[in-house]
C-alpha cells in the first residue's frame, strides 16, 4: 500500500495503465476530460495506443475494435456522451466484447450542469440501452477507490467478457485526497485468455468457463464472425428462437453464476442498526458521517454502501429489510436506487428517500434531519 | 501476388452460411466476389484479413467471408476498423458500408477516418437508396428519383461521395462498378495496396426497390444502365469493351460519373505514425 | 361465422400482404372490425412471411393465440408445415404446392443438396381435418400469368369466409394493378371453383417428390461450367450477359447451361454471377481438380 496525494480521475488513469489497459479513445467532456489527458500522456509510455475521436459513439467503437484485436481498452465520457455511447453498450454486451467505460455523473438531463455532480445515471447505465442485457456498475466513494475499482472494473470486464461501467460523480473525479492505493498484487490482474483448440473447433460464443467462451484475438489465426444480431455459438446470425433463448439465458447466467466475485459492498454498524442508509459515491461519504452523528445522539444508524450497484446487491438489502425498522436511500437523484431498495425490501421495512438533485452534493446535516425524521415517523414513504 | 487467370477465391467463402439473403439480381454480390478476387490476388494471409460492416444490405456480406469478420452498428463501421487497425497494424482492414450507412448516419465517421488517414480500404457500395429498410430516400439518391419516403422524387441533391472524400483527405479515392468486375477488382487490388485510408466508391444496383420504383428494370437492365453514366478516367483500365454482352452505344447522359482512380496522394499513414510515436516513447517519464 | 381468424403465410414476393389486405377490405366492407398485423422482415429475400387477419363484432387482439387459426392459408409448402401448430384442430388450411427453398435451406455443402423438407401429402392430411390443396401456381399460369397466384389462393378462401361473392370481387378489383384485373379475376373464379376434397386427393395421387425439386450442382453441365444451382436465384443476369447464348433459366428458375459447345470460357457469367453460383474451369483445371477430389474425397466440384 503506498499513500499518495491524487485526483479521482487520475486515480482512474493510474489503475487502468496497472490493469493493462493499452488502448483508449475518447471525446472531450466535462468533466471526465483529465481521464483522457492522463491517458494521451500515459498510454505511449507503456506502449498503449491513443486517439482522439470523433463522438462518443466512435470513442466506444474503436475502444471494441482494439479490444477484438487483443488490447485492453476504455474510454471516459460523462452524461451526454454517456447518452450516445448507449447502443454501442448493447453491442458490447451482446457481442461480449470487454471493455471499460468511466461515466463522471454530472448534472442532467441534456447538458444540464456540466460543472456539478450528480448521481442521475444510475438507471440509464443499468438500463440506457435497448434491450436485455447484462451489465456490470461499479461506484467507487473515494480517489483510493477509484483506483481499486479501475482494476476491477478490466478484471470483471475480462473475465465475464463484457462492458463493465465505473460510475463517480464529479465530486469523486474532481476531489484530490491522501490515498492509500491497494497493492496490484493484492488486487491480481485477469488477462484474456486464448483458445487452444483446433482453429475449426473455436465457437466465440459457446459456452465456456464461467459460461464464457475465451476471445481469441483477431489476427492470431481464430477466424470469426462478431455480430450485433442475435447469433449462434459460432456468431452467426440466427433467428432461431432455442439458440436466442439460451444465448440470453447465458448472458444473464454468467454475471448471476459470478455474483459473488462481481457483487461487493460495505456496511458499517449495520449489527444493531434500526435505521440503515443505503448510499453509494459521494453520497455515502455525507452518510457516514450523519451516521456517526446520528449514534452521538442516540439513533442507532447504520451505513450500507455498494461498491456494485449492477447486479444490485438485493438479498444483502433485503436481509437489512428485515432486521431494520426503516431504510433511507441518500441519492443525488429525484429517486433512482431509491425503488431498486424498495423492491429488495419487500415491504418488511418502510423505504425512504433522502434526495437531491441541484447539482449541490447531500450533506451530512441533511441526511442526519431526514433520519431523526424518519425515526420519528414523519417522513412520506420514498420521498 | 497471384497471377493464375482463375482467382481461387470460393476458399474465402463460408460456405456453411452461403447462399447469402441478398435479392436476385442485387449488385451487391458481384462486389463481394471482386473483392475475394482480389485479396487473393494480393495473396493476403487469410488470417490477417479483417472485414469491418455497418447495417445494411452491404454490410450483411461480411458474414459470408470467412476472415475476422465484424459486423457492427449502423454508420459507425469506421470507428471499429480504426480501432482494430490501431491496435493491431499488421492486419488488413476492409471496411464495406452502404450508402446510407457510410453518408448519413455515418458521415462523420467516413470523412474523419479520411482526414486521419488510416490504412483501411473502405467500399462503399452506393446503389442510391436505402435497401434493408424497404427503399427509403439515401443521400446518394438522385434528385426527383422516387422512393418509399420520396413518391413524387426527391427533393435534396445527393452527394458525389468521391469528391466529398477527396476533400476529407482520403489519399486514394477511385470509383468502381459492379458492372465493369475486372476492372473493380483492379481497384481493390490499388486500393488495399495504398498506404493511407482508401476510398472506393462502387455503384451497384438494388432491383427490388430502386430498380422497381423508377421503373429501371431487374438486375440484368440496371447492369447495362450503368454503363451509360460513366466516364472513364484511368488509362489502364479504359478497356470499354471487356463485358462484350453489354456492350452499349447508347450515348454517356449528360453528367457522367468519372470512374476510375480519381485521386492519389501519399502523405503520413495514421496507424504507422501513432506506433512510431509509441516506439519513442516507451519507458519514458514517470508511469 | 360471426368472427375468424385467418393466418395466411408464404415468402417474400408471393403476394401474401396484398392478399391479406384484401381479406381485411373485404370484412371491412361487410361490417366487420377488423385487426390485421404482418411480419415480413427482410421478405424481399425470400424470407418469411406472415400475415394474422382477425374479424368479428369487435376484435382486440390483431395477433391470434397458437392453435387459434380458424383458416390457414400457405402459399409455400415448408410455410404449411411451419404453421402448422397454429391451426386449430379440425380448421381447415389451404396449401399452394408452390416451393420456394428459401436461402437458408442450404445443408450439406458436399451435396449441395437443401434441408427443404419433403413433400408429403398424405402424412399431412392425417394431420388436417380439412386439407385443401391446390397447385395455385398453375392456376395462375392458365389465366394468364403466374403473378395472379395469390388470387387464385383467394378464390379457394372464399368458399370458407361469410363474405358475397360480389365483395370479394369488388375488393380484389379495387387492389390488384387495373391492366391485370381480368387476370386475376379469372385466376380467382378457377380457385373458387376447385371441388374439394377431390382436387387434395388429385394432388395426394401425383406428387411424390424426392427430398425437393433441387438438387443442387447441375450435372448436365459440361466440364468447363460449374453451377451450384442451390445458389441461384435466377437473375438472368449471366444469360443476358453470356455473348454466345450458352444460358437459360430452366422452369425451376435455375440457370442450366442449353449451349455448352458455344461457350468459349470468357468467364462474364461468373464475374457478374451476384450468387457465386457459376464457375467457369478450363480443362487443365478440372483435371486438377478432379485428381484432388480424387485423393482427398472432398468436394471439388468441377
Ligand atoms: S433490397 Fe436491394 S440492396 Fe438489399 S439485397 Fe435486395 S436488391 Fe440488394
Ligand atoms: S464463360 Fe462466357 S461464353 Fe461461357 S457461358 Fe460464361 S459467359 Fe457464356
Ligand atoms: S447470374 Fe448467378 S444467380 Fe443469376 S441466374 Fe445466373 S447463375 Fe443464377
Amino acid at each position: 500500500m503506498t499513500a499518495t496525494l491524487l485526483q479521482g480521475n487520475q486515480a482512474c488513469v493510474r489503475g487502468a495503465i496497472d490493469a493493462g489497459c493499452r488502448f483508449f479513445a475518447g471525446y472531450p467532456i466535462t468533466p471526465s476530460s483529465e481521464i483522457m489527458e492522463g491517458m494521451a500522456t500515459m498510454l505511449p509510455r507503456v506502449g498503449g495506443v491513443f486517439i482522439q475521436m470523433e463522438d462518443e459513439m466512435a470513442s466506444l467503437a474503436a475502444v471494441m475494435g482494439a479490444s477484438l484485436a487483443g488490447r485492453k481498452g476504455m474510454t471516459a465520457t460523462s452524461g451526454p456522451g454517456f447518452s450516445l455511447m448507449q447502443e454501442h453498450i448493447g453491442y458490447g454486451a451482446f457481442a461480449e466484447i470487454p471493455c471499460v467505460i468511466v461515466d463522471v455523473m454530472r448534472g442532467g438531463p441534456s447538458t444540464g450542469l456540466p460543472t456539478s455532480p450528480s448521481q442521475g445515471d444510475v438507471m440509464q447505465a443499468r438500463w440506457g440501452t435497448h434491450g436485455d442485457h447484462p451489465i456490470i456498475v461499479l461506484a467507487p466513494a473515494s480517489v483510493a477507490e477509484v483506483y481499486e475499482l479501475t482494476v476491477r472494473a478490466f478484471n470483471l470486464s475480462e473475465r465475464y467478457r463484457t462492458p463493465v461501467i465505473l460510475l463517480y460523480d464529479e465530486v469523486i473525479g474532481h476531489v484530490r485526497e491522501r490515498a492509500e492505493l491497494p497493492s496490484l498484487e493484492s488486487l491480481g490482474v485477469v488477462e484474456r485468455p486464448q483458445p487452444n483448440c483446433p482453429t475449426e473447433a473455436y465457437r466465440p460464443y459457446g459456452d465456456g468457463a464461467q459460461r464464457v467462451a475465451p476471445l481469441a484475438d483477431f489476427g492470431s489465426g481464430y477466424r470469426y464472425h462478431v455480430t450485433g444480431l442475435a447469433h449462434d455459438e459460432r456468431g452467426y446470425p440466427t433467428q432461431d428462437p432455442r439458440v436466442i433463448a439460451r444465448l440470453h439465458e447465458r448472458l444473464h447466467a454468467k454475471l448471476q453464476d459470478g455474483r459473488a466475485e462481481i457483487v461487493s459492498y460495505e456496511g458499517e454498524e449495520l449489527d444493531d442498526a434500526e435505521v440503515v442508509i443505503v448510499a453509494y459515491g459521494v453520497s455515502a461519504r455525507a452518510a457516514r458521517r450523519a451516521v456517526s452523528e446520528a449514534r452521538r445522539q442516540g439513533l442507532r444508524a447504520g451505513l450500507f454502501r455498494p461498491r456494485t450497484l449492477w447486479p444490485f446487491p438485493d438479498a444483502e438489502v433485503n436481509v437489512l429489510a428485515r432486521s431494520a425498522r426503516a431504510l433511507v436511500v441518500a441519492e443525488m437523484n429525484m429517486g433512482q436506487i431509491v425503488y431498486e431498495v424498495e423492491r429488495c425490501a419487500r415491504g418488511q421495512a418502510p423505504v425512504f428517500g433522502c434526495l437531491r438533485a441541484d447539482g449541490q452534493p447531500l450533506t451530512p446535516d441533511e441526511i442526519l434531519a431526514r433520519l431523526v425524521e424518519v425515526r420519528a415517523g414523519e417522513a412520506e414513504v420514498s420521498r | 501476388m497471384n497471377t493464375a487467370a482463375r482467382a481461387d477465391y470460393r476458399r474465402y467463402l463460408r460456405l456453411d452460411m452461403m447462399p447469402h439473403i441478398l435479392c436476385p439480381g442485387c449488385g451487391h454480390g458481384i462486389v463481394l466476389q471482386a473483392m475475394l478476387r482480389a485479396i487473393w490476388r494480393l495473396g493476403l494471409p487469410q488470417d490477417q484479413v479483417a472485414v469491418v460492416g455497418g447495417i445494411g444490405c452491404s454490410s450483411r456480406m461480411v458474414g459470408y467471408v470467412d476472415f475476422c469478420t465484424l459486423h457492427t452498428t449502423h454508420g459507425r463501421a469506421l470507428p471499429f476498423a480504426t480501432g482494430l487497425k490501431l491496435a493491431r497494424p499488421e492486419l488488413t482492414v476492409l471496411a464495406i458500408v452502404g450508402d446510407g450507412d457510410g453518408l448519413a448516419i455515418g458521415g462523420n465517421h467516413l470523412i474523419h477516418a479520411a482526414r486521419r488517414n488510416i490504412d483501411v480500404t473502405c467500399l462503399l457500395l452506393n446503389n442510391a437508396i436505402y435497401g434493408m429498410t424497404g427503399g427509403q430516400v439515401a443521400p446518394t439518391t438522385p434528385t426527383e428519383m422516387v422512393s418509399a419516403t420520396t413518391p413524387g422524387g426527391a427533393l435534396e441533391p445527393s452527394f458525389d461521395s468521391c469528391k466529398l472524400l477527396e476533400a476529407a483527405g482520403a489519399s486514394f479515392v477511385a470509383r468502381g462498378l459492379s458492372s465493369a468486375p475486372i476492372d473493380l477488382e483492379a481497384l481493390i487490388v490499388q486500393g488495399i495496396q495504398h498506404q493511407g485510408f482508401s476510398f472506393l466508391e462502387v455503384l451497384s444496383d438494388c432491383p427490388t426497390y430502386y430498380g422497381r420504383y423508377n421503373r429501371l428494370g431487374e438486375g440484368p437492365e440496371m447492369l447495362q444502365a450503368q454503363r451509360r453514366h460513366v466516364d472513364w478516367v484511368a488509362a489502364p483500365l479504359a478497356d470499354k469493351a471487356f463485358v462484350p454482352g453489354f456492350a452499349d452505344t447508347a450515348a454517356v447522359a449528360d453528367v457522367a460519373l468519372q470512374y476510375g482512380v480519381l485521386h492519389r496522394e501519399t502523405r503520413p499513414e495514421l496507424s504507422e505514425q501513432v506506433h512510431r510515436l509509441i516506439a519513442a516513447s516507451v519507458g519514458e517519464g514517470p508511469t | 361465422m360471426e368472427q375468424g381468424s385467418i393466418l395466411l403465410v408464404g415468402v417474400g414476393g408471393q403476394g401474401v400482404v396484398l392478399a391479406s389486405a384484401i381479406v381485411a377490405d373485404i370484412a371491412l366492407r361487410c361490417g366487420f372490425d377488423v385487426k390485421q398485423s404482418e411480419v415480413h422482415g427482410m421478405s424481399q429475400r425470400g424470407g418469411v412471411v406472415t400475415s394474422h387477419l382477425r374479424f368479428g363484432g369487435q376484435v382486440h387482439s390483431p395477433l391470434i393465440e397458437r392453435g387459434q387459426v380458424d383458416v390457414l392459408v400457405a402459399f409455400e409448402w415448408n410455410e404449411a408445415l411451419r404453421w402448422l401448430p397454429q391451426l386449430r384442430p379440425g380448421a381447415p388450411m389451404i396449401v399452394n404446392l408452390q416451393r420456394q427453398v428459401p436461402p437458408g435451406a442450404c445443408r450439406d455443402r458436399k451435396s449441395w443438396r437443401s434441408g427443404y423438407p419433403a413433400v408429403a401429402l398424405d402424412a399431412l392430411a392425417r394431420q388436417v381435418g380439412d386439407l385443401r390443396v391446390c397447385d395455385a401456381l398453375a392456376i395462375a399460369g392458365q389465366a394468364g400469368s403466374p403473378k395472379a397466384a395469390n388470387s387464385a389462393l383467394l378464390g379457394v378462401l372464399a368458399p370458407l369466409l361469410p363474405f358475397p361473392e360480389s365483395v370479394w370481387l369488388d375488393a380484389l378489383r379495387s387492389h390488384v394493378p387495373p391492366a391485370t384485373v381480368t387476370i386475376n379475376e379469372r385466376a380467382f373464379a378457377a380457385g373458387r371453383s376447385l371441388p374439394f376434397p377431390e382436387e387434395t386427393r388429385r394432388h395426394a395421387g401425383a406428387t411424390r417428390f424426392s427430398a425437393n425439386g433441387f438438387h443442387g450442382r447441375d450435372e448436365s453441365a459440361p466440364p468447363r461450367l460449374e453451377v451450384i444451382a442451390v445458389w441461384c436465384k435466377g437473375c438472368d443476369i449471366c444469360v443476358r450477359a453470356c455473348p454466345t447464348h450458352v444460358l437459360a433459366l430452366n422452369a425451376a428458375d435455375k440457370v442450366a447451361v442449353v449451349r455448352p459447345d458455344a461457350c468459349t470460357g470468357c468467364r462474364l457469367c461468373e464475374l457478374l454471377c451476384p450468387d457465386f453460383a457459376i464457375v467457369v474451369h478450363d480443362a487443365e483445371e478440372r483435371a486438377a481438380d478432379l485428381t484432388a477430389a480424387n485423393h482427398s474425397g472432398s468436394e471439388a466440384r468441377g
